[in-house]
């Protein structure tokens, strides 16, 4: 606050209410209006707290306590040199007359610093209405939409038409005009309860005034409202709501007065498989499904209407009218798809294009199974039948009627369609998981043999795309590789029982790709950078720092859950008050052997050829350490590895306080060369030390 | 309780009354009102236009022999279609609703966000489906682009199914079982349409043919566009248009053609916008 700011202040509204937002559109909207709006008044008028609240129709900015008057300030600007100031005479001269002038100042007040003449120009702060009426604009067009659409002559770009805006600093409207918009103090009620305009007269007051108008205006308090008549309403029904996150966070924003609607169902609906009617009714109706206690489904269900009205009667039955139709049109295809098998279904894949260069889902499979082959040669333990014969039908119902309408549910119907034949008890539950994780942080798939099967899948398609130069950037990735990748990493780490080289698996899927694809060195190493990429994010998100996944990079994806272990013991060792120094000697020894370019390996390390106490108390203590941490390394045992650091640590001290490498005598140079390099890749095979960011010494 | 016709007549009188002019159906098969040159055309230009007529759209894939209560291979739609946009369209839009006799505050009316695209005339466009009580009953589109061109003024288009309206206000489950006015239920002039255009569709059509065609009139539709004529050329869009739908729904169209064909409709629906705009009106390349 500035120290003339005025005691009196008001508070300010904005009110900016549209056609029907998208619901996504919403909080990302009012994120942004109350950190623009922030950074917009920074130092231009002092304010209170800002707070923002709306819904799909008003957007809404509250700031408490905006002051009169915005702030003086004082602006300099550079101006001409010292030097050009005066003619010899003791006149200005004309550069010193014509810079002054611009800013409003006379020559005489130019201020030299540094040989530099400045002109500093003060300027009293703006009426608070005036700079509210610029502010407005400026915040309204710093809205970043995820789609911007224009709907009148002015061309102004924005998420949906601007309807209204309600302005108040106070009692006075602030006066605004935007994309042929006059604001005002009429604020809008909920559209089918009142669609006349309401009076504003203090903006702290706008919220209840919504409320009044069948609006419930924070999304926080939607939400609970939400929550709260889902509960009941299920309860009525002898249920549970099913409380999906994302359609929950959908209807809090999809309405202004949630109102949840209980209707029942007829057992008959309950015949088609439970995923393909949750499906229908969260996806293509956003209905709640009620459940029993088990997570089955009940005969009823939860429509959430916008709006109010006794005993939602025609509501009840319009939800249930369309509910009908979906499922009447959903049990017309999974009717016909239980006409084909499964197996039937395989000869029309070929039909089907996964990608030009990479050719139909039939070669994709027939890549798919060579890579799960290979992948069961590590694993000999894991039933190979499983395996095999997911990966065999897993594609096949792409082809059926219900994955062609409803492509979330491939896997799942697939599944459900492998079960209709003999003998597929076994491997249906892996086709079912065949497509797992879906996402970031959904589930994996269960068994060893679904999660190679699942692995093979992933690993083609990053292999293809990368071979057929579909390579992500920025925020396109078509074919979600990254989160295929990730989800490589998550089954490789956090299933139980697998034991995959991960670059040679890539190495391989990549050799499966087909003729005019581009395999070669290049594009294998930017596919395991790639997958590097998505561990390092994994690795991330657990907690560890990016210098430490750094340093167990080298080996990492050969194996995964050993660099997880790997990451563990130098995170624990770093917990050591000594271990910074340490990294800093490593970072030490490795810029010397940089320096060298690899010299020293062509020599054999040999203890007569040094000299120095110091050299040779090293040179014992790395022979030392290299058995030890070749032993522990054996177990596992990657923490006690690094422990042997600890006795490692005085003599590489010793060895840096008396030891010059660089000397002249070239043999000896080499030795001390080599030792160094010793030392570093004793410890490589837990974790490159040299790569720990320590303080700038 | 409205039947389908008095549906119809009250939307033109409603539309009529806001300065609409009720034109007729376009005479040729398609897929959707938007190919009625009144939208087709009349968005595209600077020019303002005020429209509204019944079109009845033809999807030959969606035909269900009249055996699916919900499904048809060809239903109609009523279209308006206003530029500029007037502000307050929405709350237009639903007092049309109440001149249907509907109490809206007895039902649950929701604009759920759905932006509509046509590679095929480079056109896109913002907007909604109107939910009433989880029905879509409407299509609800602020024009953005046109031949890859951006537009102003702005158009809006609303689309009326006009077969899910009237299976919401009559309260019926079945299409067929609609009251059509004059003592007919919506099947006793629909139904033997259905099977038998659903049996053309996707069993006898004659594909050999159907490809010729498609042919000459892309042919006759370039010819056309060569000689400085865009509405005869137009019509030739709209009818390759509907012959590459009939033979997708004959299953006589592989995945790769598919792309190929689509792309041959584009390129000529593009020749056509290019050529309108150039004769019809040449400042519109200031907009």
């Amino acid at each position: 606050m500035s120290k003339n700011a005025p005691a009196k202040t008001a508070d300010f509204l904005l009110d900016v209410h549209t056609e029907p937002l998208p619901a996504r559109f919403v909080a990302p909207a009012l994120e942004q209006l109350k950190a623009n709006a922030a950074s917009l008044l920074a130092g231009r008028v002092a304010h209170g707290e800002i707070s923002t609240y709306g819904t799909l129709r008003h957007l809404v900015l509250f700031i408490a306590g905006v002051a009169a008057k915005g702030e003086d300030k004082t602006e300099r600007f550079k101006g001409p040199k010292e030097a050009a100031w005066k003619t010899p005479d003791g006149a200005f001269t004309p550069a010193a007359e014509g810079f002054a002038r611009k800013y409003g100042v006379s020559a005489a007040d130019l201020k030299p610093e540094g040989g530099v003449l400045y002109a500093e120009v003060f300027s009293k702060g703006e009426p608070a209405a005036a700079l509210l009426r610029g502010f407005v604009p400026e915040l309204l067009k710093s809205l970043q939409f995820p789609k911007f659409m224009t709907w009148e002559e002015t061309g102004f770009k924005f998420g949906r038409p601007i309807r209204a805006i309600t302005a108040l600093h106070g009692d006075k409207v602030i006066g605004v005009e935007l994309a042929g918009v006059k604001s005002g103090r009429a604020v809008y009620g909920h559209p089918t309860y009142s669609n006349k305009p309401l009076t504003l007269k203090d903006p702290a007051k706008h919220r209840k005034l919504l409320r009044d108008n069948l609006v419930i205006a924070g999304p926080a308090d939607r939400h609970a409202y939400l929550i709260k008549q889902l509960e009941a309403a299920a309860k009525s029904a002898g249920g549970f709501a099913d409380l999906d996150e994302d359609l929950i966070a959908e209807t809090v924003d999809m309405t202004e007065h949630p109102s949840a609607v209980v209707v029942h169902l007829k057992d008959k609906h309950l015949l088609l498989p439970a995923d393909l009617l949750k499906l229908v009714m969260k996806k293509q109706l956003k209905f709640f499904p009620v459940l029993d206690a088990k997570g089955g489904l009940l005969p009823a269900f939860i429509g959430v209407r916008d709006g109010r009205s006794e005993g939602n009667i025609l509501v009840a039955e319009g939800y249930h009218r369309v509910l009908e139709a979906r499922f009447n049109d959903a049990a017309f295809f999974y009717d016909r798809d239980c006409k084909v098998t499964l197996a039937g279904r395989l000869p029309s894949l070929e039909r089907v294009t996964y990608q030009k260069q990479l050719g139909s889902m039939k070669d994709k499979a027939e890549r798919v199974l060579k890579i799960a082959q290979h992948l069961l040669t590590e694993n000999l333990s894991t039933d190979g039948e499983i395996v095999l014969s997911a990966v065999e039908y897993a594609y096949a119902d792409l082809v059926t009627e219900v994955v062609k309408e409803f492509p979330e549910l491939q896997g799942t119907m697939g599944a459900i369609y492998a079960s209709q034949m003999p003998g597929s008890m076994k491997f249906a539950g892996a086709i079912k998981e065949f497509y797992f994780p879906v996402s970031a942080k959904a589930s994996l798939p269960t068994t060893p043999g679904a999660a190679l099967a699942s692995l093979a899948g992933k690993l083609d398609s990053l292999a293809g795309c990368f071979a057929a130069g579909l390579i992500p950037t920025g925020s396109a990735d078509p074919y979600a590789l990254r989160r295929q990748a990730l989800g490589a990493v998550r089954i490789l780490i956090e299933v139980e029982g697998l034991a995959v080289d991960l670059e040679a698996a890539l190495s391989f899927a990549l050799e499966q790709q087909p003729e005019g694809t581009t395999r070669d060195e290049k594009v294998r190493a930017q596919l395991a950078d790639f997958v590097w990429g998505r561990a390092t994010s994994y690795f991330e998100e657990r907690g560890f720092a990016v210098d430490e996944i750094r340093a167990v990079r080298a080996g990492a994806l050969r194996d995964l859950p050993a660099a997880l272990r790997r990451l563990e013991a130098v995170k624990n060792a770093r917990r050591d008050p000594s271990f910074e120094a340490l990294a800093a000697a490593f970072k030490r020894a490795s810029n010397i052997l940089k320096q060298s370019k690899g010299l020293e390996r062509e020599v054999a390390g040999d203890r007569a050829r040094l000299v120095d106490k110091a050299e040779l108390a090293l040179y014992d203590a790395v022979q030392d350490a290299e058995a030890q941490v070749a032993a522990r390394v054996k177990d596992g045992d990657y923490a006690g590895a690094l422990g042997g650091l600890v006795s490692i640590k005085p003599h590489l001290d010793g060895f840096f306080e008396h030891v010059m490498v660089m000397v002249d005598d070239e043999p000896l140079k080499l030795q001390r060369l080599a030792l160094l390099a010793r030392l570093v890749n004793a410890f490589k095979r837990v974790a490159d030390l040299s790569e720990i960011q320590t303080p700038a010494a | 309780m409205k039947s389908f016709q008095e549906i119809i007549m009250t939307l033109q009188e409603f539309w009529s009354r806001e300065g609409c002019a009720v034109v007729q159906p376009y005479d040729l098969e398609k897929g959707a009102g938007t190919f009625n040159p009144a939208t087709f055309f009349g968005a595209l230009t600077t020019v303002p236009i005020r429209a509204a007529y019944v079109e009845p759209s033809r999807r030959p894939a969606d035909g269900r022999y009249g055996d699916n209560p919900n499904r048809l291979g060809k239903y109609f739609q009523f279209q308006v279609i206003l530029k500029p946009a007037p502000a307050g369209i929405t709350d237009l839009y639903q007092k049309s609703l109440k001149a249907l006799g509907l109490n809206l505050k007895e039902h649950d009316l929701r604009w759920i966000e759905d932006d509509w695209e046509s590679p095929t005339l480079g056109a896109s466009g913002v907007g909604w489906e109107v939910w009433l009580d989880g029905m879509e009953v409407t299509q609800f589109t602020y024009f953005q682009q046109m031949g890859s061109m951006a537009l102003s003024p702005i158009s809006v288009e609303i689309t009326y199914g006009l077969e899910r309206l009237a299976m919401f206000l009559q309260k019926k489950d079945n299409v067929y079982d609609l009251d059509y006015g004059g003592g007919l239920r919506y099947g006793d002039l629909h139904k033997a349409q259905e099977r038998q255009f659903s049996r053309y569709n996707f069993e006898t059509a004659d594909t050999a043919l159907l490809s010729r065609h498609f042919n000459e009139w892309e042919a006759e539709g370039e010819r056309l566009v060569g000689l400085g004529d865009p509405l005869p050329a137009y019509d030739c869009v709209v009818r390759i248009s509907h012959l590459f739908n009939t033979l997708e729904a004959r299953g006589a169209i592989s995945v790769t053609e598919r792309a190929h064909y689509i792309g041959r409709v584009r390129t000529l629906a593009r020749k056509v916008m290019q050529l309108y705009i150039a004769k019809a009106q040449p400042e519109a390349h200031h907009v």
